[in-house]
């Protein structure tokens, strides 16, 4: 199949067409641990990108020495290192944040959609668009990330970004931090966005 | 001449009975009606708010849901007046009235419409409603108003909640006698949730569904039954007419584990969920962290319907039972 | 023995509506059609041709094949035509056409001689009864001489008499009993007889008390045969109910009623069985109720087989309501035409004329899973998930819950709340899987 997308539309169609979270469906666990504040998703979504970004270019490059067989590995190895590198870079900056949530973002190693892009796209295309495809996809998944968390957070906390913003009358609702609250809004966000592709009359790919 | 006319063509039979889906469903209302009447004469007022907001939300969800789904269904048929009947009537006569509207429109948008509509829901859309509200706001769901209506009511607490936290002495305390507490837990003069207090009319009125075939005795009996039995290996045969006629049982046993759609098909598929719901119901009374089972009974044994039903097949008539 | 069996519904009788229960004759019709598929089985092929001239009670038709009966003329006249003609069963199908002459000359004498049954042995009763072109006159119309004749090592123990008629709307075997009870059993004794059954059972409802005592007092003088009255339920008339009501034995699925060693006849085949045996007198009019509220004034009518449903409705003239449906036999079980020229055949049990009250249009809504269709079930199958599974055509899959189990009796879709068609359902998924067989 001839890749015949321009380097912008590499970049765009992990916003909306192939959002990884709405439409690939992938790395759901992240999302649902760390959406309920608007605060860790932004640093999640910081995190994902810069793994995202450079090991999409690594494995571009290196994709023509790695062995057939022990790829997967090649690649957990390379993301392994990013992580490890974020991770220190954030434990430098923002200590406390680090502190909160340095489980999710070590857990970034494994996450399908990195691995995913080094197998589908990375080692299959040149750097530039790996790098192009990178970032349309640490935007795409940043930008789900926030719109989640915007929701949980307002409705189980009623706060945006650590800050009250709802009237005295309203109780946040409880069940919106847990489990379940990420399980609706992930669901409903997913139908939304299916009913908009569906008026849009492109359901393929 | 016949021939010039319009004659239509179906398969037989040609003749139906007149219970339709409809009438069920408006009858179910109609002998809620006396229940939730009670619920306003007891709590006052804000009862009766709590169960209008929580119809109207239902319905309104309802519609929106169908109008975007498209689905062929119409909002007349009473499913959703019905839910947001049943939900309201197991919450506390206390709850904000947005609260009561956003655990409907859950029942119904989530709990019923999510799964495909009428008939398709896996979990009964009041309960998954009133076990949203319950995860959400757990101070507000267990804040129970005091009668202050009546000069002797003294107590905020559910007798269940009295049981559970303080044990029996404190619970002879508050209502003197035994007798003396059965007969207003019969009548309906103690604290809970808004359809939950009187017994007597929750009987009157599951038994004349039964009597008119909406609902056969299979669940409800095999449910209080099990109650029965177990609360008499828990705390003698005292405490037998106390379980039964204690919070949310009657309710639960005739209106909410015998909903069609979520509950088995086969007469003793029917059985069986009876018994499992008594004995979950139980076990949370008696061991677990709430004063109350029956909303989680119900819907845990929503979720193994499927499974139940697998294990109780009919018997197909000239073959033997496998 | 007398037990009920499992399910069944209690639709509104409506048996009142036929005022009286007196058989009135119809007039030979101007034209008859005599269609040649009158019975299960393959189609008869004509013994006359065009321009020929027939007798009342000619044979104008030849069984073919084992399952076959044979047609004959119930006018004299001339054979106008052999084409295609409306079927009530099948649609359109080839019809002998026979146009009256006015002078109803019979073929025969057809009367009653002395009767002892020791008269007749089983070969003569069997031939009386395949040439005269007897078929089951409840409705299902297999040939009788097959029925007699089963093979030798499934001997037949009880003979059961089936005048339950638990359809609503139909009077006609109740009417039949209180005119001809003597007739019928004669009939029963020789059906006895020619299986060499043991003991003969009349099987009755108890909404129809005249007919029990009639027949009971014509039974006084036979010592092997017994009335039994049932409770009223729909469908006790069918033959597995029925073999289960009176013997308390199971039809093993996929076996027939011969396999434990009982055989099934409707009153009114009794009564064709003697008339054919003893008065010679083949199979050429039967009793039909017409009734319904759409007609003006329903009876019961002796009618030649042939003669076009608007004849009979004619006779009698609509009572002006709005006409919704016309259907051969019962309103459970029976077949909804689309026109009135279709002839009344040797299953034809009653004309029925629905107006829109009565047949009310189904409004569908989605099944709420009520059970009702289990409990009501006679079969003990699970209708619901059968008319799913064949909706999502996985007919392979409602064929192993019982889907060729079920006779049609049309009690889950009568008690449906929501208007599911669920028999609709079935019968395509029965005809899906005949399609895959022959394929």
């Amino acid at each position: 199949m001839k890749n015949t997308r321009t380097l912008i539309q590499e970049t765009t169609k992990g916003i909306i067409e192939r959002n990884p979270i709405f439409v690939l469906c992938l790395g759901l666990c992240p999302v649902l641990a760390v959406s309920n504040l608007v605060e860790n998703a932004v640093y999640m979504g910081a995190a994902f990108t810069f793994v995202m970004f450079f090991s999409n270019i690594t494995v571009s490059m290196v994709r023509k020495i790695i062995p057939e067989k022990v790829r997967i590995p090649c690649y957990i190895v390379i993301i392994a290192s990013f992580v490890t590198v974020a991770g220190l870079l954030m434990q430098w900056f923002i200590p406390g944040v680090y502190k909160k949530m340095s489980l999710f973002i070590n857990l970034i190693v494994v996450n399908c959609i990195v691995l995913g892009r080094a197998e589908f796209f990375a080692s299959k295309n040149n750097v530039v668009r790996s790098a192009a495809d990178a970032v349309g996809m640490g935007i795409g998944f940043t930008g789900a990330l926030f719109i989640i968390a915007v929701i949980r957070e307002i409705s189980g906390f009623g706060t945006f970004y650590g800050i009250k913003i709802t009237p005295e009358a309203f109780k946040p609702i409880t069940s919106m931090i847990l489990a379940p609250g990420a399980f609706l809004t992930i669901g409903f966000l997913i139908a939304l966005f299916n009913y908009i592709k569906l008026k849009k009359g492109n359901i393929s790919e | 001449m016949l021939r010039d006319k319009h004659l239509t063509v179906t398969v037989s039979p040609h003749i139906k009975t007149d219970l339709t889906t409809e009438k069920m469903m408006w009858t179910v209302i109609t002998v809620l009606l006396p229940v939730a009447a009670a619920g306003v004469y007891f709590f006052g007022i804000h009862a009766g708010l709590v169960i209008l907001v929580s119809i109207i939300s239902a319905v309104l969800a309802e519609s929106l849901c169908l109008k975007i789904m498209r689905r062929g269904t119409a909002v007349t048929d009473g499913s959703a007046f019905l839910t947001g009947l049943l939900l309201s009537l197991c919450l506390p006569p206390e709850i904000p009235l947005w609260m009561a509207a956003l655990g409907s429109f859950f029942a119904i948008a989530v709990g019923k419409q999510a799964f495909g509509g009428l008939g398709y829901n896996i979990f009964n859309p009041a309960l998954a409603g009133r076990a949203f509200l319950m995860l959400s706001f757990a101070k507000e769901m267990t804040t129970w108003k005091t009668l202050t209506r009546f000069p002797d009511s003294i107590t905020a607490a559910t007798p269940l909640n009295l049981l559970k936290e303080q044990g029996t002495d404190a619970l002879m305390t508050v209502y003197g006698s035994m007798p003396h507490l059965y007969k207003k837990l019969f009548l309906g003069n103690v604290g809970g949730s808004i359809g939950e207090t009187s017994a007597v009319l929750l009987l009157i009125g599951g038994c004349f569904l039964i009597a008119r075939g909406i609902i056969t005795w299979h669940i409800p009996v095999s449910y209080l039954a099990t109650v029965a039995v177990i609360s008499v290996f828990t705390g003698g045969i005292s405490n037998v007419l106390f379980q039964l006629l204690a919070g949310g049982l009657m309710l639960g046993a005739f209106f909410m584990a015998t909903d069609l759609v979520t509950t088995p098909i086969t007469k003793s598929g029917q059985i069986i969920f009876g018994i499992g719901c008594g004995l979950i119901t139980m076990l949370i009374r008696v061991r677990g962290g709430y004063p109350e089972g029956v909303c989680y009974s119900i819907l845990l044994l929503n979720a193994v319907t499927p499974l139940i039903e697998r294990f109780t097949k009919t018997r197909i008539f000239g073959t033997q039972k496998q | 023995m007398k037990i009920s069996f499992k399910g069944g519904v209690h639709p509104p009788e409506n048996k009142h509506l036929c005022k009286g229960l007196k058989i009135k004759e119809l007039p030979a019709p101007e034209t008859a059609y005599f269609a040649l598929q009158q019975s299960i089985g393959s189609p008869s092929e004509p013994v006359v041709k065009k321009g020929d001239s027939v007798k009342r009670g000619t044979c104008i038709a030849r069984a073919t094949g084992f399952i076959s009966s044979n047609v004959h003329s119930s006018i004299s006249g001339e054979v106008i035509d052999i084409k295609k003609h409306p079927h009530p069963l099948l649609g359109c199908a080839r019809a002998v056409i026979v146009k009256s002459d006015g002078q109803d000359t019979p073929c025969g004498s057809f009367q009653e001689s002395d009767f002892s049954a020791a008269l007749f042995d089983k070969n003569k009763i069997l031939k009386a009864v395949s040439d005269s072109g007897i078929v089951g006159l409840g409705g299902a119309a297999f040939p009788t001489h097959v029925k007699l004749n089963p093979p030798a090592e499934k001997p037949i123990n009880t003979v059961i008499i089936n005048g339950a008629e638990c359809e609503p709307y139909l009077t006609s075997d109740h009417s039949l009993m209180l005119s001809s009870a003597e007739k019928i059993v004669k009939g029963a004794i020789l059906i006895t007889k020619a299986v060499n059954a043991k003991e003969c059972v009349i099987a009755v409802e108890k909404n129809k008390p005249d007919a029990i005592d009639l027949i009971k007092k014509a039974c006084e003088k036979y010592n092997n045969l017994k009335v039994i009255a049932f409770n009223v339920k729909y469908p006790q008339g069918a033959e597995k109910q029925l073999i289960f009501s009176v013997t308390a034995k199971e039809v093993p699925s996929g076996t027939l009623p011969m396999d434990v060693g009982v055989l099934v006849q409707n009153v009114g085949t009794a009564n064709a069985v003697y008339e054919a045996v003893v008065m010679k007198k083949p199979l050429y009019e039967r009793v039909v109720t017409l009734s319904g509220r759409g007609i003006l004034n329903p009876c019961n009518w002796k009618v030649r087989i042939g003669t076009p449903f608007r004849n009979v409705i004619n006779a009698v003239g609509l009572s002006g309501e709005t006409v919704e449906k016309l259907i051969m036999g019962g309103p459970m079980m029976g077949l909804a035409q689309y026109t009135d020229e279709v002839p009344v055949i040797k299953g034809t049990s009653g004309i029925l004329v629905l107006t829109k009250k009565e047949a009310l249009p189904f409004k569908h809504l989605p099944c709420i899973r009520c059970g009702k269709c289990v409990e009501v079930c006679p079969m003990g199958l699970i209708p619901a998930d059968l008319s799913k599974f064949v909706s999502g055509e996985k007919t392979d899959e409602a064929k192993e819950i019982g889907l060729l189990d079920c006779m049609e009796c049309g009690s889950c879709n009568y008690i449906c709340p929501s208007g599911t068609n669920l028999l609709q359902y079935i019968k395509l998924g029965k005809y899906e899987l005949m399609r895959k067989k022959n394929a």
